[in-house]
């Protein structure tokens, strides 16, 4: 016992010993790029200690290093890190000249819950993302659209243009069918909340009440929320190769997310305002009407039904009124033709002294639709400080407030012709539909609604409270001779209540039967994580590094909502308790996950990199929720050009890798129940049995991914290629499958089957030029995926669309996950349903450049190309049926008979015309931006300028025939691009201007 | 040192595992589950009473659609969604589809009604909590509806049959063809009306049963429908028997009867077969013969009021709006009195004989009630039974009754064809799940 106490003095002892230490010296310097170019912000640390500054905008630092010397490291991102040793003698006026590092090899990539290492010695093909790849181009409205394009191994589809996001993202292939389909978000240790929250508009537009009883309210994902601006860095992790230590969450990819830190140094200011608009990327234009054709909407002029031939002799004079009086309207332009003014504001405060630092900012977004009355706002504060307890314990708390309002509008398909698209499909144009000089809106005679009435007054907004606070802890508790062991905890909440607000108010057309609906939705979501690992660094001699890590992890969720629908609501009133009528609905969620790991690193002579580790986790989702679930992981890198007999400089770097990882995905909440929802009659309380059968035996899926690759640089690290294939299989994947329905129930979650993803990932970066007055960076990537169900235990499944009439999807042994199908008789038999496409493109690929000329003035773009791949428009045939298609009395086929009529007796027949290629060539992101190197005399308190333009999605070449080749009815899920009367898509132009203080 | 480094890892990871400890086990935080009716109270009992009665009205809007369409009773046009008219009606080449909405729709949630009171019959049985009259009560009930629920899905598939058992989802049974399910389904009728004898009824039901709410109005109920089924199967002796202890009437109101209501109250239904006159867009208007083929004077016009414009859609077009159901609180009929008086006519004109003096009493009964002059045709089976399916057009118009009417006396053919190539389907196809 005595012995152990005098241990413990000892440890104490070496936790306060390096306060006493009194010796130190000042290292003092400027850092600059190989043409002399100082370089702000870059790291200057001392090796293996907390201690460190960054370059102010000189370049200059300045270090005070205790003991006589040491190696101090600069590193900034985009340049190979460089170290040097310092003693007494060298110290100051250090001049330190930085290589480009075109490859980023020198980058810092996380390998674990907590450890890293630099991309030169990785194992896997992690994507990072800066923040100026983020939003220092085009900035686009939300985090989640920002993302788009820049990520190699992902599609990414954003599900309509409706103002707050709402983006779907796959990484690597489709990781689950019904599961979770969406990466696993991490904000600063922080697990992120991901939801889309329907705001019940089914209730009014009855979208769930025939086809398709997914929900198609086209809610906007959470991750919306976050502001792109304070983003610093973001990794992805795209499989289980490389995600294996998030375990059962990480089987979708894992979004690791690193927020601006404060800096030592001087407080800096920065104030940026971005002001723009935004238009509709493409109008289709309507169909224009002649007497003739607008009398043919009565019914054929052959009939003999004296009805009919009233009708027609009424539509032409209608028309021929209308002509007469000038009042031939484009509704399509009135709807979607607005121009939205956009404004972005932000201030940032960055600081801090040696032992605290800081980040500040506070930022405000308004940006409207390009339809009148919708539109985002988003208010967020942020504050991230770091504070250095001594030399061995380091914290960090990073708190973010956001508040966000979307008005959305009503768009998607409907089954009660209520939503602006479904109502302008049926709508000509000599109808008027404008209110008179008292504000009343005609009824629109050609649909359930009238869309301007509609657009006018009816209210979809989607408001969020969002706190987000995640703590960091890092903790030096042991080092002994080569060994070094931290503490590393980490963790957060993330909590936000939504609001939903949607309103109908009595007076429109489609209002008859309810007298005005209030629908009042209330989230309250709560995601607590922590992560505790120890992390031992034991450094037996310089050739040899072993990181051993092992850690605890805990997950918990709490999502509880509750919605209003109240009808007959009193004129001009929006509470609920202002109604005639009023149902209410309870839905509530709640997980635990509870998980441990171990991981093993080695690093041998700083070329040969090995891992392995492995993580257990349990659910409360999971059918058996104390069993454990093991997920193992491998990785092995090897660069070649850092081994003694490499020889030759045709490579500056040559990599060969291979990782191997296995990650999980928890079975939705709910799925072992076989519930008994309310149902009842005539004030008696009712239970029904629940469509969805329980299945008490339901696993995670399993995803095991292997990925290899090669990564090497050419032309002294100019011209640097990575290139990566992996495959990746889906065990026990969770599917809804039907069953017959004469069991009462309509579908039951199994575990299916097994399915496959194999992708290849190429990757160039180069610097064609750098030179002192241009500098020209270039990256392209390239990417396909290819997905395969290897087996099936249950019957093929429909699902996803409207069924096979109308082209949807199905899973089918042998077949891709994301194919097509849909009756074709005009090829063999008849109500033979067959393979008609696929979502899955067959490559993609974007191309990013940075040019710079004279250091002032920076040209950017990004172009993404999609080869192929296809949508379900069904956008083109509601109009066709609405007789309003801008071609609809075109013959381009030149067969005699209308295109129109054409496509309309396809209807039953077959489904290839609603199954249409949907690939693009899109000129995402477009810059200019010129930095003031000069400032005036006395304005010398301005220390930076900068000013640019920019265009986000301005060019869009595609074949496909709706607004936008970027779709989905049904959000964020499996089965994206469906498309059925978006809100269309928009493009962006901005003026940007930022000020340094 | 060493020993330090493992009881302080020892000490991190003790702390790490209390905190994860504490075990939790989350249930379905949202509804019961199926295992809390292994042994149920008689609340949880009468919930699933209420949740079958409620259940009934699932998607029974769009089975009336669906049957009225394709008996050309009606139209319904949709502004989002075409299958009505091109599926329903086989539009040039369109064909009914194994997989879409208006069958699964229908189809399911009749089978879920059916789930619901299987489970109501295995929980009435288990249960300790009744006395065996009251189990009875229960049994009674959920095995009427059950049979209403079959028959109904049975007019759905007809020849292509329904499944009877399916009460272990792991172990359904066969697809049973349309005779044998008919006979099946009397039987459960059968049982049902010896269940209800000496039964005590302890469980409320909704205001659509008021009148039928105690044992003797249940077992009235149950022979009514066994008097549909009888006509069915054209067992003409055991329907004018199940009419005697049914609640037929020649004098009552022609309204009386059990119905589906509907109500605005926390989680109730509004009868979505309602859409208010003159609407665009979502519409139900009847079929331009119903207008054409009433007798002047007949006040069963005013179930198709005249619109102030016509209503077209897919080269169809009508003036006149379904006003079945006049609100979205209109009640709609299970079985009704004048249904039964056409059952009776029915029964008696194919029993033939003295019996079409009977029948004519009672079609007579229908017509002067309707505001038309007595039957003057022949007296022939022949001549009677088109006057016969001719009233039970115009009085059960969009009670879903139409197409299964033609279908019994092979007369679709004689149902009208709007556009060249369309069909009139005889049957729909097994849901694609079935197979």
């Amino acid at each position: 016992m005595t012995n152990q106490l005098k241990l413990t003095a000892i440890a104490l002892a070496m936790l306060v010993l390096p306060v006493f230490v009194l010796a130190q010296i000042t290292v003092s310097g400027t850092v600059t790029d190989a043409n002399n170019i100082p370089v702000n912000g870059a790291s200057v640390k001392l090796r293996n200690s907390g201690i460190g500054v960054s370059t102010d905008d000189a370049g200059k630092f300045s270090l005070n290093i205790p003991g006589n010397n040491g190696i101090i490291e600069i590193s900034s991102i985009g340049y190979k890190s460089q170290a040097v040793d310092v003693s007494a003698g060298n110290a100051s006026a250090l001049i330190v000249k930085l290589a480009d590092d075109v490859g980023r090899l020198d980058e810092v990539v996380v390998t674990g819950l907590a450890t890293s290492v630099k991309r030169r010695n990785l194992a896997n093909a992690v994507a990072t993302i800066s923040s100026k790849d983020l939003s220092g181009t085009a900035p686009a409205q939300t985090f989640d659209a920002a993302l788009n394009g820049k990520i190699p191994g992902a599609n990414i589809n954003a599900n309509s243009g409706a103002p707050g996001g709402g983006i779907s993202i796959k990484l690597r292939g489709v990781t689950s069918v019904f599961g979770n389909t969406q990466p696993l978000y991490v904000v600063d240790g922080v697990f992120i909340n991901n939801t889309a929250t329907p705001a019940n508009l089914n209730f009014v537009t009855q979208s769930q009440a025939a086809g398709n009883v997914g929900n198609q309210d086209n809610a906007s994902g959470r991750i919306a929320d976050l502001r792109p601006e304070d983003i610093e860095n973001i990794e992805i992790l795209k499989g289980a190769s490389a995600a294996a230590i998030y375990g059962s969450k990480a089987a979708a990819g894992v979004v690791l997310i690193t927020t601006k830190r404060g800096k030592q140094g001087q407080t800096k200011v920065n104030f940026s305002q971005d002001l723009g608009f935004i238009k509709a990327r493409k109008l289709l234009g309507v169909r224009q009407f002649t007497a003739e054709t607008a009398a043919n909407l009565g019914g054929s002029a052959a009939s003999a039904d004296p009805d009919v031939i009233a009708g027609r002799a009424a539509l032409k004079q209608q028309f021929l009124d209308a002509q007469a009086a000038g009042k031939i309207y484009d509704y399509e332009k009135e709807l979607y033709g607005n121009t939205g003014f956009s404004r972005n504001s932000s201030v940032s405060l960055t600081g801090g002294s040696e032992k605290t630092s800081f980040f500040f900012s506070a930022s405000q977004k308004d940006e409207e639709g390009i339809v009148k009355y919708t539109g985002y706002r988003n208010n967020s504060i942020r504050l991230n400080i770091d504070h250095r307890l001594n030399e061995n314990i380091k914290i960090g708390v990073t708190t973010n407030y956001i508040n966000s309002s979307a008005d959305r509008g009503l768009f998607n398909n409907d089954n009660s012709g209520v939503t602006m698209g479904v109502a302008l499909s049926s709508t000509p144009n000599f109808v008027d539909l404008h209110p008179d000089a008292n504000g009343v809106y005609p009824n629109d005679p050609f649909a359930a609604s009238n869309p301007l009435q509609t657009r006018d007054l009816v209210v979809n907004n989607e408001g969020v409270e969002r706190f987000i606070t995640g703590v960091n802890l890092d903790a030096k508790l042991f080092e002994i001779g080569k060994s070094v062991t931290r503490l590393i905890a980490r963790g957060g909440i993330d909590f936000y209540s939504l609001k939903t607000n949607a309103q109908f108010p009595s007076v429109l057309q489609f209002q008859a039967v309810n007298k005005g609906t209030s629908i009042q939705g209330f989230v309250r979501n709560q995601n607590t994580n922590y992560i505790l690992s120890l992390v031992n660094k034991f450094t037996p001699s310089s050739n040899l590094d072993l990181t051993t890590s092992a850690g605890l992890t805990q997950e918990n969720g709490n999502f509880d909502n509750m919605l209003d629908v109240a009808t007959q609501v009193v004129a001009g009133q929006t509470n609920v308790d202002q109604a005639g009528a009023l149902t209410a609905t309870h839905f509530r969620t709640q997980f635990q996950d509870n998980g441990f790991f171990v991981q093993e690193e080695a690093s041998i002579i700083d070329a040969i990199t090995l891992t392995a580790g492995v993580r257990l986790d349990k659910s409360t989702n999971n059918g058996d929720q104390d069993k454990y679930y093991t997920y193992p992981k491998a990785a092995v890198s090897w660069n070649l050009t850092r081994m003694d007999f490499w020889k030759g400089d045709l490579f500056s770097n040559l990599k060969l890798r291979a990782a191997y990882g296995q990650a999980g995905n928890f079975p939705a909440y709910g799925s072992k129940f076989t519930a008994f929802p309310i149902f009842n009659v005539d004030g008696l309380p009712g239970s029904l049995v629940n469509i969805q059968r329980g299945s008490p035996d339901i696993k995670p899926e399993r995803t095991s991914e292997f990925e290899t690759g090669i990564d090497f640089g050419l032309l002294k690290g100019k011209l640097n290629f990575e290139m990566s294939f992996y495959n990746k299989t889906i065990q026990d994947f969770l599917l809804l499958r039907t069953v017959p329905l004469s069991t009462g129930f309509a579908s039951q979650w199994v575990n299916a089957g097994d399915l496959r993803n194999r992708g290849i990932e190429i990757g160039m970066n180069a610097q064609p030029i750098a030179t002192k007055n241009i500098r020209w960076t270039s990256s392209t990537n390239f990417w396909m995926n290819r997905s395969k169900v290897t087996k099936l235990t249950i019957p093929p499944v429909e699902l996803g669309a409207f069924g096979t009439t109308l082209g949807t999807f199905n899973i089918e042994e042998g077949k891709s996950v994301t194919q097509i199908i849909g009756i074709d008789t005009t090829k063999s038999g008849a109500g033979i349903v067959t393979k008609l496409g696929d979502t899955e493109p067959k490559f993609q690929m974007n191309f990013t450049n940075e040019i710079t000329f004279m250091k002032n003035l920076s040209f950017r773009f990004l172009l993404h190309w999609k080869y192929k791949g296809d949508n379900v428009n069904l956008s083109e045939l509601l109009y066709d049926l609405g007789k309003t298609t801008p071609d609809y009395d075109a013959d381009n086929n030149h067969n005699g008979v209308i295109d129109s009529r054409d496509r309309l007796s396809a209807l039953g027949v077959t489904a290839q015309p609603f199954v249409q290629e949907a690939g693009y060539l899109r000129l995402r992101e477009v810059a200019l931006y010129y930095t003031v190197s000069k400032i005036p005399k006395g304005l010398n308190f301005i220390k930076g300028f900068r000013i640019g333009v920019s265009a986000n999605n301005y060019f869009t070449k595609t074949k496909y025939k709706n607004y936008d080749p970027e779709v989905s009815n049904f959000g964020s899920g499996f089965s994206t691009n469906v498309d059925v009367m978006p809100y269309p898509a928009s493009k962006r132009a901005t003026v940007h201007l930022s000020v340094d203080l | 040192m060493k020993k330090l480094i493992i009881i302080n890892i020892a000490c991190f990871f003790a702390t790490a595992v209390l905190l994860s400890a504490c075990k939790k086990n989350i249930g379905n935080l949202n509804s019961p589950v199926l295992e809390s009716y292994d042994n149920p109270s008689k609340a949880q009992l009468n919930n699933l009473v209420s949740g079958t009665e409620s259940g009934m009205r699932n998607n029974q809007a769009m089975y009336l659609d669906v049957v009225g369409m394709i008996g050309r009773e009606m139209y319904r046009f949709s502004g989002a969604e075409p299958r009505y008219t091109s599926d329903l009606l086989g539009a040039e080449d369109a064909v009914l589809n194994n997989n879409t909405f208006y069958l699964n729709n229908p189809w399911g949630s009749r089978y879920r009604v059916i789930k619901n009171c299987n489970v109501l019959i295995k929980g009435a049985t288990n249960s300790s909590a009744l006395s065996a009259a009251e189990k009875k009560g229960y049994l009674g009930f959920a095995k009427t509806i059950k049979a209403h629920q079959l028959l109904t899905n049975l007019s759905m598939s007809y020849t292509n049959g329904i499944r009877l058992d399916v009460e272990d989802p792991d172990n359904i049974g066969p697809i049973v063809g349309y005779p044998e399910s008919l006979t099946a389904i009397a039987g459960l009728l059968d049982e049902a009306k010896t269940d209800l004898t000496g039964a005590d009824i302890v469980y409320s039901l909704s205001s659509g049963f008021d009148g039928f709410n105690t044992t003797a109005g249940l077992i009235k109920f149950n022979r009514a429908l066994a008097a549909r089924v009888a006509v069915y199967r054209q067992q003409w002796t055991e329907a004018l028997t199940d009419l005697n202890e049914s609640f037929f009437s020649l004098t009552e109101d022609f309204n009386d009867g059990v119905y589906n209501v509907f109500g605005n109250g926390l989680g109730d239904q509004l009868n979505l077969a309602f859409f208010p006159q003159n609407q665009n867009g979502e519409v139900r208007v009847a079929h331009p013969s119903y207008a054409t083929d009433i007798t002047p004077g007949d006040d069963r016009i005013n179930k198709a009021t005249l619109r102030t414009a016509s209503a077209s859609s897919a080269d169809l077009s009508s003036n006149r709006d379904v006003w079945v159901y006049t609100s979205s609180l209109a009640p709609v009929p299970v079985i009704r009195n004048e249904e039964l008086i056409l059952i009776y006519a029915e029964a008696k004109i194919q029993s033939g004989g003295a019996g079409l003096a009977d029948a004519v009493t009672a079609l007579n009964k229908i017509r002067t009630e309707h505001n038309l002059l007595p039957y003057a045709g022949a007296v022939t089976q022949a001549a009677l039974t088109d006057e016969m399916l001719r009233q039970r057009r115009f009085s059960l118009f969009f009670e879903g009754h139409r197409w299964v009417d033609m279908r019994r006396y092979n007369r679709l053919n004689q149902l009208p064809i709007d556009r060249v190539g369309d069909d009139v389907w005889e049957k729909f196809p097994l849901p694609l799940t079935e197979n």
